[in-house]
């Protein structure tokens, strides 16, 4: 019976005009947003592999000059894009691509791709996370609105009754008959997609467990999204209003809970605003040892301390040059405040993904929204991971300078120039991103409020629909 | 027949609770979108002023370490921060140029989430390093606010469809199409009345509510500056009625009208608005802002390395620097602002570059908008909110402004090796933003209006092919 239901929902599906108009229409949308985005990820990554060279040269040719200059000269650590990020695009359009590493300062990510682009692009984008997220969902909602309700308007259900058939196999029959076509759908397109990345050049660390974990996360979603249609559909009488209550619950999940959520979460767990938190910085900054300062009160308690330790009674019989020494001193010193509160950041920050997390209670979207980014290495934690990364490699970066300062000059030697070739030593910035295990691991909450959604709402279309 | 027509829908609209649930469903929603709104233009002034209270403090701090020096006295502060040093007062103490928020700023939240509203321009930074950015949480950014420009955009149309998608299929369905029929009335016209007494329900409804949730959350809240959305939000729902009465004739059953009605509400919301988009940022693309970073890096390192060979031309042009010194003293900043110059001069054309192309693409989907009432009201509410690209491109283009100002304030005191002195604070430019004006409010909506009478015709064609074939009951 499950397999007749299965064969004659399916047959029913393919013969109305609507339903096949819809599916092309999808398929289109999703083929036309992976190729665009196939475009871009290529373009992207040829701009931030030619960046990431000539930043490189510019950063080995600036000849013979002081480290701290250097320093000051600064580089930049460019963002790559990963292979994934075909498909769902995530926060990446929203973050900045290179951050600028110099002497004193966490700079933060600038140039993001928002901010050149119009207000148009705030209605959403034709990306293939787009179409998965939000219209195939919707297609279910059209599939499957009427799967009950129909046999209850033309009277075939008290046919199906009369034959005796227990009530899951039906249920079960219509469920396959929306679940494959969409499944099969998606995972024919995932399979394509991975065939593509690994024949792209460069593409890096593109691996199938990611892909198929992704693909796992979507069918997931999909799960739910058809066993919540059908349980209205078999609980309601009439179509129309089935089809008004199924859209309903799509634009809740979709649309109203994620944006009432974020502004909860924006209120709840503010970010201080950029002037403030600078103004902080600055603050402990004044109180704390400055690296260029040889008069402040914090430099005077080093120097004593460093003319103990040696015992010698002047600076300059000291066998390293004290001025670099202090300056290393002073970049520990704020690299030590800046980590201090960029860590408060990232306690809001996690404060306000725990919000998000709680308020997934009410929309299947948000875990599986999340998900699908973090897998795809463009969610807003990989962006930290990248930002404290880069941060890392600017603090190495100015131990690096300030000690070939320290070794090959003497105390107040500041004509000292270090050699062409000394740049060249330093190796180049580079990054990884977290390994698939780990993104699952920081992921598990919100992978587990998925499979409550899948298994609650199995439940109750199977165990509370006795009859129909 | 319409005053029959009319007792008979407020008495059946009411008693199967549609009224009573419109009611409460559109306070809710715009409650809580006009509390978000409001709140987040209360956090941007509090920002500003908290901005301005700062620079009023370091203003104190500057004062008293002029007046030490002034008199005389040692001061305990990092020789190149005391104010007396041009350059100081212009890198350690710069102004804030802010962006205030206009009166209807809650409504819509535009681009406010990407930018920030107050910068300071220091003297030494260059055009290009003026951070317009904020620090906020990009997830916030990817879901979007839940303002009154997204309930008005995204959801008054599905609750306007949710309330007409069957006017006349629920007829049929019910049988009750054929007594009609019977009536002296053509179905048409019939059609019509239903709605526009579900468009005066809905007009009404939207008014007081607009008006109630603009006194609990507004205390201050004047009833004119209301005036414009107001307009906007019953054209754009006279559009979607007319919609509706035209699927309600074309189309059939329920089903299948709900069905085409989210197909174009998806059309018009989504699809088209995005498509515009990657067309226009197809047609002009954005040129790369890795490799403007590069552009960048070249020429301050060629400026770098010619630094004296600079500040010579600079003098030769500025004439008037290099008499006053009679000593010729060159300080790091005398070199180095002079270079800083050409650095400008240089990348300006690469700067212009992003903004020209945002301009155009702006121009584009101006001439575009038709395509879709959504994007029309969405790009009507941000200039009526002062949020739109527009608004921060002119932002922008004044704080960059007010650097220049502010650099040629004190370049000056730098090259004629004067100090800056505790006369010279009064003089100091201060910025004030100039918001644009927003004009085609009353244009766009005769515009919605022209559009939803054009699809109501569209309706009556249909009608009256019905009409006259006579087989509106059979079909």
């Amino acid at each position: 019976m499950i397999r007749g239901t299965f064969l004659k929902e399916l047959k029913e599906l393919t013969r109305d005009g609507r339903v096949r108009i819809s599916f092309i229409i999808v398929l289109l949308l999703l083929l036309a947003a992976t190729w665009i985005s196939k475009n871009q990820y290529e373009q992207t990554n040829e701009q931030h592999h030619q960046a990431e060279t000539s930043e490189r040269d510019i950063w080995e040719g600036q000849g013979s000059k002081n480290p701290h200059s250097a320093a000051h000269y600064g580089t930049y650590a460019f963002k790559p894009k990963y292979p994934l990020s075909l498909i769902d695009h995530g926060v990446d359009k929203f973050t900045g691509t290179s951050i600028f590493l110099e002497a004193h300062t966490r700079n933060e990510a600038q140039f993001s791709k928002a901010t050149d682009q119009t207000g148009l692009a705030r209605f959403g984008e034709l990306t293939p996370d787009f179409v998965l997220l939000f219209i195939i969902p919707l297609l279910i909602v059209f599939l499957g609105y009427n799967a009950f309700t129909k046999e209850r308007e033309m009277g075939t259900l008290l046919l199906l009754r009369s034959q005796g058939t227990p009530v899951w196999k039906l249920i079960l029959g219509k469920w396959l008959s929306i679940f494959l076509p969409i499944g099969g759908t998606v995972l024919v397109l995932f399979v394509i997609t991975g065939l593509v990345l690994s024949n792209l050049k460069d593409f890096g660390v593109f691996q199938w467990d990611s892909l198929g974990m992704m693909s796992l996360v979507y069918m997931a979603y999909y799960i739910v999204f058809i066993n919540l249609i059908l349980l209205v559909s078999s609980k309601v009488k009439k179509s129309g209003i089935s089809l008004v209550i199924s859209l309903s619950i799509w634009i809740m999940a979709c649309l109203v809970v994620p944006k009432a959520a974020s502004n909860i979460a924006e209120s709840t767990h503010p970010y201080p605003t950029r002037q403030e938190f600078v103004a902080n910085i600055t603050k402990d900054q004044q109180n704390g040892l400055d690296g260029h300062d040889p008069w402040n009160k914090q430099a005077r308690e080093l120097e004593q301390q460093v003319l103990k330790e040696h015992g010698v009674d002047s600076l300059e019989q000291l066998p390293f040059n004290f001025d670099a020494y202090r300056m290393q001193k002073g970049e520990e010193h704020t690299a030590e405040i800046y980590f201090k509160h960029y860590n408060y950041l990232k306690t809001q920050f996690e404060e306000q993904t725990g919000l998000y997390r709680n308020l997934a209670v009410l929309s299947p979207f948000l875990p599986a929204r999340f998900m699908s980014m973090a897998i795809a290495n463009t969610d807003y934690a990989t962006h930290w991971d990248f930002a404290d990364s880069a941060e890392k490699y600017r603090v190495e970066l100015q131990a690096f300078l300030n000690g070939d300062f320290a070794e090959n000059s003497s105390f107040g030697e500041w004509s000292y120039r270090a050699d062409a070739s000394k740049w060249k030593e330093l190796p180049a910035f580079e990054y990884d991103p977290p390994e698939l295990n780990e993104t699952v691991g920081r992921n598990g909450s919100n992978l587990m409020i998925l499979s409550a959604w899948v298994l609650i709402s199995f439940s109750l279309l199977f165990f509370t629909t006795k009859k129909l | 027949m319409y005053k029959y027509n009319f007792a008979y829908e407020f008495k059946s609209l009411f008693r199967n609770g549609w009224i009573q649930l419109l009611t409460i469903l559109l306070f809710a929603l715009f409650w809580f979108a006009f509390s978000n709104g409001h709140e987040k233009v209360a956090k941007r002034q509090a920002d500003i002023q908290a901005a301005f209270d700062e620079v009023k403090e370091s203003d104190q701090v500057m004062l008293k370490l002029l007046d030490s020096v002034e008199n005389g006295l040692s001061v305990s502060a990092s020789p190149w921060t005391i104010p007396s040093r041009p350059m100081a007062v212009g890198n350690y103490h710069p102004r804030v140029a802010a962006m205030d928020p206009g009166q209807l700023a809650y409504i819509a939240t535009g681009q406010s989430d990407l930018f920030s509203h107050n910068v300071k321009p220091t003297t030494s930074g260059d055009d290009a390093a003026l951070n317009f950015t904020e620090i906020i949480n990009p997830v916030q950014q990817l879901f979007g606010s839940f303002d009154p420009s997204f309930v008005i955009i995204y959801l008054l149309p599905l609750i306007i469809i949710a309330f007409t998608y069957n006017v006349l299929s629920a007829e049929k369905e019910s049988g009750t199409i054929r007594l009609l029929a019977s009536q002296p009335i053509s179905i048409h016209s019939w059609v019509l009345q239903k709605m526009a007494i579900r468009l005066f329900w809905v007009t009404l409804l939207l008014t007081l509510i607009l008006v109630l949730v603009l006194f609990l959350t507004n205390t201050a809240g004047n009833l004119m500056e209301l005036l414009p959305i107001w307009g906007i939000c019953i054209a754009y729902s006279l559009f979607w009625f007319a919609l509706s009465f035209a699927i309600n004739l074309w189309v059939g059953s329920s089903s299948k009208n709900a069905i085409s009605l989210i197909g174009l509400w998806l059309l018009f919301v989504l699809l088209i608005p995005s498509v515009m988009n990657q067309m226009g940022s197809t047609l002009y693309p954005m040129p790369s802002r890795t490799l403007m970073v590069n552009k960048l890096r070249t020429i301050k390192a060629e400026a770098t390395e010619k630094q004296d060979e600079i500040l010579d031309n600079f003098l030769r042009d500025h004439p008037e620097y290099a008499i006053n010194d009679p000593n010729q003293g060159r300080s790091f900043y005398h070199r180095y602002m002079a270079s800083q110059q050409l650095v400008r001069e240089e990348l300006r054309p690469v700067v212009m570059e992003f903004e020209d192309q945002l301009q155009k693409q702006q121009a584009w989907i101006s001439q575009l908008k038709w395509a879709s009432p959504s994007i029309m009201v969405q790009q009507e509410l941000n200039a009526l909110s002062g949020t739109s690209t527009k608004d921060y491109e002119n932002f922008r283009k004044q704080a960059t402004g007010f650097a220049n100002v502010w650099r040629e304030h004190l370049l000056p005191f730098l090259y004629n090796n004067e100090p800056f002195s505790s006369a010279d604070y009064e003089n100091l430019p201060a910025f004030k933003y100039q918001p644009l004006e927003s004009k085609g409010t009353s244009k766009t909506i005769v515009i919605l209006m022209v559009m939803g009478i054009l699809v109501i015709g569209i309706g009556y064609l249909r009608g009256f092919g019905l009409q006259q074939k006579n087989n509106l009951i059979i079909q």
